[in-house]
Protein backbone atom coordinates (compact mmCIF):
# COMPACT_ATOMS: atom_id res chain seq x y z
CA UNK A 1 0.00 0.00 0.00
CA UNK A 2 1.21 3.82 -1.02
CA UNK A 3 1.49 6.54 1.58
CA UNK A 4 -1.50 8.20 3.57
CA UNK A 5 -3.25 10.85 1.08
CA UNK A 6 -6.84 11.56 2.85
CA UNK A 7 -7.64 11.24 6.60
CA UNK A 8 -11.10 11.90 6.89
CA UNK A 9 -13.15 12.15 10.03
CA UNK A 10 -16.43 14.20 10.17
CA UNK A 11 -19.84 14.63 10.62
CA UNK A 12 -22.41 16.40 8.87
CA UNK A 13 -26.03 17.70 9.83
CA UNK A 14 -28.08 19.94 7.73
CA UNK A 15 -30.30 21.45 10.36
CA UNK A 16 -31.33 18.83 12.93
CA UNK A 17 -30.86 16.27 10.70
CA UNK A 18 -27.64 14.14 11.06
CA UNK A 19 -26.61 12.94 7.60
CA UNK A 20 -23.42 11.55 8.45
CA UNK A 21 -22.57 10.38 11.51
CA UNK A 22 -18.72 10.39 12.44
CA UNK A 23 -17.23 8.99 9.58
CA UNK A 24 -13.92 7.90 10.33
CA UNK A 25 -11.58 6.51 7.34
CA UNK A 26 -8.29 6.65 5.10
CA UNK A 27 -7.29 6.71 1.94
CA UNK A 28 -3.67 5.78 0.87
CA UNK A 29 -2.17 6.69 -2.83
CA UNK A 30 -2.59 4.35 -5.74
CA UNK A 31 -5.72 2.57 -3.99
CA UNK A 32 -9.22 2.45 -6.06
CA UNK A 33 -11.87 2.83 -3.16
CA UNK A 34 -15.32 2.34 -3.75
CA UNK A 35 -17.80 3.76 -1.23
CA UNK A 36 -21.15 1.52 -1.38
CA UNK A 37 -24.21 2.93 0.16
CA UNK A 38 -28.07 2.81 -0.06
CA UNK A 39 -29.81 4.88 -1.97
CA UNK A 40 -30.36 8.65 -0.44
CA UNK A 41 -27.54 8.14 2.76
CA UNK A 42 -25.80 11.04 1.75
CA UNK A 43 -23.80 10.04 -0.61
CA UNK A 44 -23.63 12.87 -2.84
CA UNK A 45 -22.63 15.21 0.65
CA UNK A 46 -19.89 12.54 1.21
CA UNK A 47 -18.85 13.54 -1.94
CA UNK A 48 -18.94 17.20 -1.55
CA UNK A 49 -17.50 17.01 1.56
CA UNK A 50 -14.20 14.50 0.62
CA UNK A 51 -13.78 17.24 -2.48
CA UNK A 52 -14.15 20.19 -0.11
CA UNK A 53 -16.62 21.79 -2.01
CA UNK A 54 -18.89 21.07 1.40
CA UNK A 55 -17.49 22.04 4.61
CA UNK A 56 -18.31 19.30 7.36
CA UNK A 57 -20.31 20.34 10.48
CA UNK A 58 -17.67 18.92 12.87
CA UNK A 59 -14.21 17.39 12.11
CA UNK A 60 -12.68 18.01 9.09
CA UNK A 61 -10.90 16.05 5.79
CA UNK A 62 -6.94 16.11 5.69
CA UNK A 63 -5.25 15.68 2.76
CA UNK A 64 -1.71 15.51 3.18
CA UNK A 65 -1.39 17.50 6.08
CA UNK A 66 -3.96 20.12 5.10
CA UNK A 67 -7.70 20.33 5.10
CA UNK A 68 -8.84 19.29 2.01
CA UNK A 69 -9.67 22.75 -1.02
CA UNK A 70 -10.22 22.75 -4.38
CA UNK A 71 -8.36 26.18 -4.40
CA UNK A 72 -4.71 24.86 -3.10
CA UNK A 73 -4.76 20.86 -3.71
CA UNK A 74 -5.15 19.25 -7.20
CA UNK A 75 -8.62 17.24 -6.72
CA UNK A 76 -10.82 16.62 -9.31
CA UNK A 77 -14.41 15.36 -9.54
CA UNK A 78 -16.74 13.63 -11.80
CA UNK A 79 -20.38 14.54 -10.85
CA UNK A 80 -23.44 12.56 -10.97
CA UNK A 81 -25.81 14.38 -13.21
CA UNK A 82 -24.68 15.57 -16.42
CA UNK A 83 -22.62 17.69 -16.20
CA UNK A 84 -20.43 19.16 -20.03
CA UNK A 85 -21.11 22.99 -20.05
CA UNK A 86 -23.61 23.04 -22.74
CA UNK A 87 -22.17 26.09 -24.78
CA UNK A 88 -18.87 24.37 -24.62
CA UNK A 89 -17.14 22.25 -27.21
CA UNK A 90 -15.95 18.59 -26.24
CA UNK A 91 -12.29 20.36 -26.49
CA UNK A 92 -12.96 23.60 -24.55
CA UNK A 93 -14.56 21.60 -21.75
CA UNK A 94 -12.11 18.46 -21.11
CA UNK A 95 -9.85 22.15 -21.02
CA UNK A 96 -11.43 23.54 -18.50
CA UNK A 97 -9.75 22.28 -15.47
CA UNK A 98 -6.52 23.11 -17.18
CA UNK A 99 -7.45 26.76 -17.88
CA UNK A 100 -8.34 27.56 -14.04
CA UNK A 101 -5.32 25.31 -12.45
CA UNK A 102 -3.48 28.48 -15.20
CA UNK A 103 -1.53 25.58 -16.80
CA UNK A 104 0.49 26.98 -20.17
CA UNK A 105 -1.41 26.56 -23.14
CA UNK A 106 0.82 24.29 -25.27
CA UNK A 107 1.31 21.81 -22.21
CA UNK A 108 -2.80 22.26 -22.03
CA UNK A 109 -3.20 21.74 -25.46
CA UNK A 110 -1.07 18.59 -25.84
CA UNK A 111 -2.51 17.20 -22.34
CA UNK A 112 -6.00 17.64 -23.56
CA UNK A 113 -5.25 15.55 -26.62
CA UNK A 114 -3.84 13.16 -25.17
CA UNK A 115 -7.12 12.69 -21.94
CA UNK A 116 -9.37 13.16 -25.02
CA UNK A 117 -7.56 10.24 -26.77
CA UNK A 118 -7.33 8.35 -23.54
CA UNK A 119 -11.57 8.09 -23.33
CA UNK A 120 -11.68 7.18 -27.19
CA UNK A 121 -13.06 10.81 -27.86
CA UNK A 122 -11.00 11.83 -30.17
CA UNK A 123 -12.73 12.89 -33.58
CA UNK A 124 -15.28 14.80 -31.71
CA UNK A 125 -13.24 17.52 -30.34
CA UNK A 126 -15.49 19.98 -32.02
CA UNK A 127 -18.88 18.85 -31.02
CA UNK A 128 -21.31 19.89 -28.37
CA UNK A 129 -22.67 18.15 -25.27
CA UNK A 130 -26.90 18.39 -27.27
CA UNK A 131 -24.66 15.78 -29.69
CA UNK A 132 -23.14 13.38 -28.00
CA UNK A 133 -24.90 10.59 -26.00
CA UNK A 134 -25.25 9.75 -22.72
CA UNK A 135 -22.13 7.59 -21.86
CA UNK A 136 -20.18 9.97 -24.13
CA UNK A 137 -20.91 12.93 -21.90
CA UNK A 138 -19.79 10.89 -19.25
CA UNK A 139 -16.31 10.15 -20.61
CA UNK A 140 -15.96 13.92 -21.25
CA UNK A 141 -16.58 14.57 -17.65
CA UNK A 142 -14.16 11.84 -17.02
CA UNK A 143 -11.26 13.28 -19.56
CA UNK A 144 -11.79 16.75 -17.77
CA UNK A 145 -11.23 15.17 -13.96
CA UNK A 146 -8.68 13.66 -15.59
CA UNK A 147 -6.36 16.02 -17.31
CA UNK A 148 -5.32 18.30 -15.00
CA UNK A 149 -3.30 15.05 -13.47
CA UNK A 150 -5.37 15.35 -10.25
CA UNK A 151 -3.52 14.12 -6.80
CA UNK A 152 -7.49 12.78 -5.50
CA UNK A 153 -10.45 11.96 -8.29
CA UNK A 154 -13.67 11.70 -6.72
CA UNK A 155 -16.41 9.59 -9.18
CA UNK A 156 -20.04 10.75 -7.81
CA UNK A 157 -22.05 7.55 -8.82
CA UNK A 158 -20.72 8.70 -12.21
CA UNK A 159 -22.71 6.06 -14.37
CA UNK A 160 -25.96 6.17 -12.27
CA UNK A 161 -28.01 7.47 -14.44
CA UNK A 162 -26.88 5.12 -17.99
CA UNK A 163 -28.53 2.32 -18.54
CA UNK A 164 -27.61 -1.26 -17.28
CA UNK A 165 -25.69 -1.89 -20.56
CA UNK A 166 -23.64 1.02 -21.04
CA UNK A 167 -23.38 1.04 -17.19
CA UNK A 168 -21.34 -1.76 -17.73
CA UNK A 169 -19.28 -0.71 -20.37
CA UNK A 170 -18.77 2.20 -19.00
CA UNK A 171 -17.05 0.32 -15.52
CA UNK A 172 -14.74 -1.66 -17.88
CA UNK A 173 -13.62 1.57 -19.74
CA UNK A 174 -12.79 3.04 -16.33
CA UNK A 175 -11.10 0.31 -14.91
CA UNK A 176 -9.14 0.64 -18.49
CA UNK A 177 -8.21 4.45 -18.41
CA UNK A 178 -7.99 4.02 -14.65
CA UNK A 179 -5.21 0.75 -14.78
CA UNK A 180 -3.20 3.12 -17.98
CA UNK A 181 -3.23 6.18 -15.72
CA UNK A 182 -3.38 5.56 -12.11
CA UNK A 183 -4.72 7.61 -9.70
CA UNK A 184 -6.13 7.89 -6.22
CA UNK A 185 -10.12 7.34 -6.87
CA UNK A 186 -12.61 7.83 -3.89
CA UNK A 187 -15.92 6.44 -6.03
CA UNK A 188 -19.26 6.66 -4.97
CA UNK A 189 -22.10 3.96 -5.59
CA UNK A 190 -25.09 2.50 -4.62
CA UNK A 191 -24.21 -1.04 -6.28
CA UNK A 192 -22.42 -3.66 -4.89
CA UNK A 193 -21.28 -5.74 -7.90
CA UNK A 194 -20.14 -2.22 -9.36
CA UNK A 195 -18.15 -2.20 -5.74
CA UNK A 196 -16.11 -5.67 -6.31
CA UNK A 197 -15.89 -4.78 -9.78
CA UNK A 198 -13.83 -1.76 -9.41
CA UNK A 199 -12.35 -1.73 -6.09
CA UNK A 200 -9.22 -2.22 -4.32
CA UNK A 201 -10.50 -1.54 -0.98
CA UNK A 202 -14.83 -1.34 -0.48
CA UNK A 203 -16.49 0.68 2.23
CA UNK A 204 -20.06 0.24 3.17
CA UNK A 205 -22.36 2.63 4.35
CA UNK A 206 -25.63 2.45 5.89
CA UNK A 207 -28.45 4.02 5.90
CA UNK A 208 -29.40 7.42 6.80
CA UNK A 209 -27.71 8.76 9.32
CA UNK A 210 -25.00 6.84 7.16
CA UNK A 211 -22.12 5.23 9.19
CA UNK A 212 -19.43 2.63 8.08
CA UNK A 213 -20.69 -0.78 8.50
CA UNK A 214 -17.61 -2.22 7.15
CA UNK A 215 -14.51 -2.76 5.01
CA UNK A 216 -12.88 -5.20 2.69
CA UNK A 217 -10.26 -5.15 0.94
CA UNK A 218 -10.62 -6.80 -2.37
CA UNK A 219 -7.56 -8.35 -4.26
CA UNK A 220 -9.19 -10.51 -7.35
CA UNK A 221 -7.42 -10.92 -10.07
CA UNK A 222 -8.25 -8.11 -12.92
CA UNK A 223 -10.19 -8.43 -15.11
CA UNK A 224 -12.57 -9.49 -12.65
CA UNK A 225 -15.23 -11.53 -13.89
CA UNK A 226 -19.38 -10.78 -12.64
CA UNK A 227 -19.99 -14.27 -12.98
CA UNK A 228 -16.74 -15.69 -11.33
CA UNK A 229 -16.87 -18.14 -7.79
CA UNK A 230 -14.48 -15.83 -6.25
CA UNK A 231 -16.62 -12.80 -6.96
CA UNK A 232 -20.03 -14.52 -6.06
CA UNK A 233 -18.42 -15.76 -2.48
CA UNK A 234 -16.56 -12.04 -1.93
CA UNK A 235 -20.52 -10.61 -2.83
CA UNK A 236 -21.89 -13.25 -0.16
CA UNK A 237 -19.22 -11.89 2.33
CA UNK A 238 -20.13 -8.23 2.14
CA UNK A 239 -23.90 -8.78 2.27
CA UNK A 240 -23.57 -11.08 5.00
CA UNK A 241 -20.94 -8.58 6.88
CA UNK A 242 -22.54 -5.49 6.05
CA UNK A 243 -26.40 -6.69 6.94
CA UNK A 244 -27.05 -5.58 3.50
CA UNK A 245 -30.17 -7.23 2.05
CA UNK A 246 -30.38 -9.74 -0.30
CA UNK B 1 -23.07 21.56 -39.32
CA UNK B 2 -24.64 18.60 -40.37
CA UNK B 3 -27.74 20.20 -40.35
CA UNK B 4 -27.62 23.38 -42.31
CA UNK B 5 -28.47 22.27 -45.34
CA UNK B 6 -31.91 21.00 -43.35
CA UNK B 7 -31.85 24.13 -42.03
CA UNK B 8 -32.07 26.04 -45.96
CA UNK B 9 -34.81 23.66 -47.52
CA UNK B 10 -36.69 24.62 -43.95
CA UNK B 11 -35.99 28.44 -45.03
CA UNK B 12 -37.18 28.24 -48.70
CA UNK B 13 -40.53 26.32 -46.98
CA UNK B 14 -41.17 28.95 -44.56
CA UNK B 15 -40.79 31.87 -47.08
CA UNK B 16 -43.31 30.06 -49.50
CA UNK B 17 -45.52 29.36 -46.84
CA UNK B 18 -45.77 32.94 -45.83
CA UNK B 19 -46.31 34.48 -49.51
CA UNK B 20 -49.06 32.57 -49.74
CA UNK B 21 -50.74 33.93 -46.62
CA UNK B 22 -49.56 37.46 -47.19
CA UNK B 23 -51.02 37.57 -50.87
CA UNK B 24 -54.25 35.78 -49.69
CA UNK B 25 -54.64 38.39 -46.91
CA UNK B 26 -53.76 40.97 -49.32
CA UNK B 27 -56.38 39.57 -51.38
CA UNK B 28 -59.05 39.08 -49.02
CA UNK B 29 -58.73 43.01 -47.45
CA UNK B 30 -58.70 43.90 -51.16
CA UNK B 31 -62.36 42.21 -51.62
CA UNK B 32 -63.53 43.43 -47.97
CA UNK B 33 -62.34 47.27 -48.64
CA UNK B 34 -63.78 47.00 -52.38
CA UNK B 35 -67.26 45.60 -51.10
CA UNK B 36 -67.77 47.34 -48.47
CA UNK B 37 -66.67 51.17 -50.86
CA UNK B 38 -66.37 53.00 -47.73
CA UNK B 39 -63.86 55.60 -46.55
CA UNK B 40 -63.10 54.42 -44.06
CA UNK B 41 -61.38 50.91 -45.50
CA UNK B 42 -59.07 51.85 -47.60
CA UNK B 43 -57.95 49.42 -50.62
CA UNK B 44 -54.17 47.98 -50.63
CA UNK B 45 -53.71 50.46 -54.15
CA UNK B 46 -54.48 53.13 -52.06
CA UNK B 47 -52.70 52.42 -49.23
CA UNK B 48 -49.57 51.53 -51.25
CA UNK B 49 -50.01 55.01 -53.06
CA UNK B 50 -50.27 57.03 -49.94
CA UNK B 51 -47.10 55.65 -48.73
CA UNK B 52 -45.30 56.58 -52.18
CA UNK B 53 -46.53 59.87 -51.69
CA UNK B 54 -45.60 60.18 -48.27
CA UNK B 55 -41.74 58.94 -49.80
CA UNK B 56 -41.97 61.15 -52.20
CA UNK B 57 -43.19 64.38 -51.23
CA UNK B 58 -43.90 63.79 -47.53
CA UNK B 59 -46.79 64.97 -45.41
CA UNK B 60 -48.87 68.00 -45.05
CA UNK B 61 -45.61 69.90 -43.62
CA UNK B 62 -43.42 68.28 -46.20
CA UNK B 63 -41.51 66.25 -44.36
CA UNK B 64 -41.10 63.00 -45.73
CA UNK B 65 -41.85 59.38 -43.99
CA UNK B 66 -38.53 58.13 -43.55
CA UNK B 67 -37.41 61.18 -41.17
CA UNK B 68 -40.56 59.78 -39.43
CA UNK B 69 -39.01 56.77 -39.35
CA UNK B 70 -35.62 57.66 -38.52
CA UNK B 71 -36.55 60.24 -35.88
CA UNK B 72 -39.01 57.46 -33.89
CA UNK B 73 -35.87 54.71 -34.86
CA UNK B 74 -32.97 57.09 -33.01
CA UNK B 75 -35.09 57.19 -30.08
CA UNK B 76 -35.60 53.75 -29.38
CA UNK B 77 -32.13 52.78 -29.73
CA UNK B 78 -30.98 55.50 -27.76
CA UNK B 79 -33.93 54.57 -25.19
CA UNK B 80 -33.59 50.69 -25.65
CA UNK B 81 -29.91 51.14 -25.32
CA UNK B 82 -29.74 52.88 -22.05
CA UNK B 83 -31.99 50.03 -20.77
CA UNK B 84 -29.58 47.08 -21.95
CA UNK B 85 -26.64 49.06 -20.43
CA UNK B 86 -27.91 49.69 -17.20
CA UNK B 87 -30.10 46.88 -16.83
CA UNK B 88 -28.23 43.88 -18.04
CA UNK B 89 -25.31 44.76 -15.54
CA UNK B 90 -27.68 45.42 -12.76
CA UNK B 91 -29.97 42.42 -13.26
CA UNK B 92 -26.42 40.09 -12.94
CA UNK B 93 -25.59 42.13 -9.87
CA UNK B 94 -28.72 41.77 -8.33
CA UNK B 95 -28.52 37.59 -9.51
CA UNK B 96 -25.82 36.92 -7.67
CA UNK B 97 -25.96 39.34 -5.34
CA UNK B 98 -29.47 39.37 -3.80
CA UNK B 99 -28.90 41.80 -0.95
CA UNK B 100 -29.04 44.42 -3.56
CA UNK B 101 -32.91 44.10 -4.98
CA UNK B 102 -33.62 43.04 -1.47
CA UNK B 103 -32.59 45.94 -0.11
CA UNK B 104 -34.01 48.26 -3.16
CA UNK B 105 -37.71 46.24 -3.60
CA UNK B 106 -39.66 49.11 -2.11
CA UNK B 107 -38.59 51.73 -4.88
CA UNK B 108 -38.23 49.02 -7.96
CA UNK B 109 -41.50 46.92 -7.52
CA UNK B 110 -43.64 50.01 -7.14
CA UNK B 111 -42.20 52.10 -9.76
CA UNK B 112 -42.19 49.25 -12.04
CA UNK B 113 -45.61 49.14 -11.84
CA UNK B 114 -46.11 52.53 -12.99
CA UNK B 115 -46.92 52.11 -16.58
CA UNK B 116 -44.33 54.71 -19.22
CA UNK B 117 -47.58 56.15 -20.25
CA UNK B 118 -48.37 57.76 -17.19
CA UNK B 119 -45.23 59.32 -16.42
CA UNK B 120 -45.85 61.33 -19.86
CA UNK B 121 -46.90 64.66 -17.64
CA UNK B 122 -44.08 64.50 -15.68
CA UNK B 123 -41.70 63.92 -18.25
CA UNK B 124 -43.05 66.80 -20.57
CA UNK B 125 -42.96 69.39 -17.46
CA UNK B 126 -39.23 67.70 -16.46
CA UNK B 127 -37.31 67.17 -19.65
CA UNK B 128 -36.85 68.34 -23.28
CA UNK B 129 -36.68 67.16 -26.63
CA UNK B 130 -34.93 64.24 -27.65
CA UNK B 131 -34.46 63.13 -23.62
CA UNK B 132 -38.58 62.75 -23.28
CA UNK B 133 -38.56 59.76 -25.25
CA UNK B 134 -35.30 58.47 -24.70
CA UNK B 135 -36.47 58.67 -21.10
CA UNK B 136 -39.82 57.27 -21.86
CA UNK B 137 -38.67 54.29 -23.81
CA UNK B 138 -35.79 53.34 -21.23
CA UNK B 139 -38.67 53.23 -18.34
CA UNK B 140 -40.49 50.61 -20.84
CA UNK B 141 -37.89 48.81 -21.57
CA UNK B 142 -35.39 48.53 -18.81
CA UNK B 143 -37.52 46.84 -16.23
CA UNK B 144 -38.57 43.49 -18.55
CA UNK B 145 -34.33 43.60 -19.36
CA UNK B 146 -33.27 43.97 -14.76
CA UNK B 147 -36.06 41.65 -14.16
CA UNK B 148 -35.75 38.53 -16.90
CA UNK B 149 -31.66 38.88 -16.53
CA UNK B 150 -32.10 38.89 -12.67
CA UNK B 151 -34.29 35.44 -12.71
CA UNK B 152 -31.87 33.68 -15.25
CA UNK B 153 -28.84 34.24 -12.62
CA UNK B 154 -30.98 32.66 -10.26
CA UNK B 155 -31.42 29.73 -12.07
CA UNK B 156 -28.40 28.53 -13.66
CA UNK B 157 -27.77 25.00 -13.06
CA UNK B 158 -25.89 24.20 -10.02
CA UNK B 159 -24.01 21.57 -11.23
CA UNK B 160 -22.72 24.52 -14.07
CA UNK B 161 -20.97 26.20 -10.96
CA UNK B 162 -19.55 22.80 -9.14
CA UNK B 163 -17.85 21.99 -12.32
CA UNK B 164 -15.16 25.01 -12.44
CA UNK B 165 -15.64 25.15 -8.16
CA UNK B 166 -14.94 21.41 -7.87
CA UNK B 167 -10.94 22.79 -9.85
CA UNK B 168 -11.03 25.54 -7.19
CA UNK B 169 -12.33 28.29 -10.07
CA UNK B 170 -12.56 31.98 -8.39
CA UNK B 171 -15.54 34.07 -8.31
CA UNK B 172 -15.29 36.04 -11.48
CA UNK B 173 -13.87 33.16 -13.65
CA UNK B 174 -17.34 31.54 -12.56
CA UNK B 175 -19.21 34.70 -13.24
CA UNK B 176 -17.41 35.33 -16.73
CA UNK B 177 -17.23 31.31 -17.89
CA UNK B 178 -21.00 30.08 -16.63
CA UNK B 179 -22.96 32.85 -14.96
CA UNK B 180 -23.15 35.30 -18.26
CA UNK B 181 -23.05 32.24 -20.88
CA UNK B 182 -26.12 30.60 -19.00
CA UNK B 183 -28.11 33.63 -18.89
CA UNK B 184 -27.53 34.97 -22.49
CA UNK B 185 -30.39 32.97 -24.18
CA UNK B 186 -32.80 34.51 -21.26
CA UNK B 187 -31.22 38.22 -21.60
CA UNK B 188 -31.65 37.74 -25.70
CA UNK B 189 -35.27 36.96 -24.84
CA UNK B 190 -35.75 39.79 -22.13
CA UNK B 191 -34.35 42.42 -24.99
CA UNK B 192 -37.16 41.55 -27.60
CA UNK B 193 -39.67 41.90 -24.60
CA UNK B 194 -37.90 45.23 -23.58
CA UNK B 195 -37.49 46.58 -27.46
CA UNK B 196 -41.33 45.81 -28.07
CA UNK B 197 -42.35 47.52 -25.27
CA UNK B 198 -39.98 50.31 -26.53
CA UNK B 199 -42.35 50.71 -29.35
CA UNK B 200 -45.17 50.63 -27.38
CA UNK B 201 -44.11 53.77 -25.64
CA UNK B 202 -42.43 55.73 -28.27
CA UNK B 203 -45.98 55.92 -30.40
CA UNK B 204 -47.71 57.07 -26.60
CA UNK B 205 -45.07 59.41 -25.98
CA UNK B 206 -44.77 61.16 -29.91
CA UNK B 207 -48.47 61.62 -29.79
CA UNK B 208 -48.54 63.85 -26.68
CA UNK B 209 -45.13 64.94 -27.17
CA UNK B 210 -45.24 67.75 -29.14
CA UNK B 211 -42.76 67.23 -31.48
CA UNK B 212 -43.31 67.15 -35.54
CA UNK B 213 -41.17 64.53 -36.61
CA UNK B 214 -41.78 61.12 -35.82
CA UNK B 215 -44.47 57.87 -36.89
CA UNK B 216 -46.56 58.87 -33.73
CA UNK B 217 -46.63 62.02 -34.61
CA UNK B 218 -47.28 61.24 -38.23
CA UNK B 219 -50.04 58.89 -37.49
CA UNK B 220 -51.71 61.67 -35.48
CA UNK B 221 -51.93 64.45 -38.09
CA UNK B 222 -53.95 62.11 -40.47
CA UNK B 223 -56.04 60.82 -37.95
CA UNK B 224 -57.08 64.61 -37.02
CA UNK B 225 -57.83 64.81 -40.72
CA UNK B 226 -59.47 61.62 -40.62
CA UNK B 227 -57.41 60.40 -43.81
CA UNK B 228 -57.07 56.86 -43.18
CA UNK B 229 -54.83 55.45 -45.81
CA UNK B 230 -52.07 57.46 -44.17
CA UNK B 231 -52.91 56.46 -40.54
CA UNK B 232 -52.39 52.61 -42.19
CA UNK B 233 -49.34 53.23 -43.78
CA UNK B 234 -47.94 54.45 -40.35
CA UNK B 235 -49.26 51.17 -38.90
CA UNK B 236 -47.49 49.33 -41.44
CA UNK B 237 -44.38 50.90 -41.39
CA UNK B 238 -44.01 50.51 -37.63
CA UNK B 239 -45.28 46.41 -37.85
CA UNK B 240 -42.55 46.29 -40.41
CA UNK B 241 -39.80 48.16 -38.48
CA UNK B 242 -40.57 45.66 -35.38
CA UNK B 243 -41.43 42.61 -37.83
CA UNK B 244 -37.33 44.03 -39.02
CA UNK B 245 -35.87 44.10 -35.29
CA UNK B 246 -37.48 40.72 -34.18
CA UNK B 247 -35.67 39.18 -37.12
CA UNK B 248 -32.13 40.36 -36.36
CA UNK B 249 -32.45 39.36 -32.92
CA UNK B 250 -33.24 36.13 -33.81
CA UNK B 251 -30.91 36.02 -36.97
CA UNK B 252 -28.19 36.92 -33.92
CA UNK B 253 -29.74 34.24 -31.91
CA UNK B 254 -28.86 31.24 -34.11
CA UNK B 255 -25.28 32.82 -34.20
CA UNK B 256 -24.67 33.00 -30.97
CA UNK B 257 -26.37 30.15 -29.37
CA UNK B 258 -25.39 27.58 -31.88
CA UNK B 259 -24.93 24.97 -28.98
CA UNK B 260 -28.73 25.34 -28.82
CA UNK B 261 -29.70 23.94 -31.54
CA UNK B 262 -26.85 21.39 -32.77
CA UNK B 263 -28.53 18.45 -33.24
CA UNK B 264 -28.88 14.87 -31.66
CA UNK B 265 -26.77 12.41 -33.86
CA UNK B 266 -25.34 9.69 -31.73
Amino acid sequence: MGQLLIDAHFSMKFGKMVILDDLHFKVDEGEFLVIVGPTSCGKTTLAKVLGGLLKPTSGSVIMRGERVNPKTQNISFVFQETSCIPWRTLWDDVYMGLEIKGVDPKVAEVRTKEVIKLVGLDGFEGYYPKQLSGGMKQRVAIARAYATNPDFLLLDEPFGHLDAQTRYLMQIEIMRIWQSEKRTVAYITNNIEEAIFLATRIIVLSRLPAKIKGQRNVDLNRPRKLTSQDFLTLRKEIARDCEIVQ
Amino acid sequence: MPNSEGAGRKGIVTLWYNSVTFTLFVVLWWIFAWQSSSLFLPTPWAVIKAFWALATYGDLEGISIWIHMLRSTVRIIAGFGAACVLGIPLGILMGLYPIFYESTKSIIEPVRFIPPVAWIPLVIVLLIGFSRYAFIIWLGAFFPILIGTLLSVKQVNPIYIDVPRSFGAERMYIVRKIVIPSILPDVFTAMRVGVGIGWDCIMAAEMIGGENEGLGVMILKYAELIRIEEIVVGMLVIGFIGFLINEMFLFAERRVFRWKEAIQIA
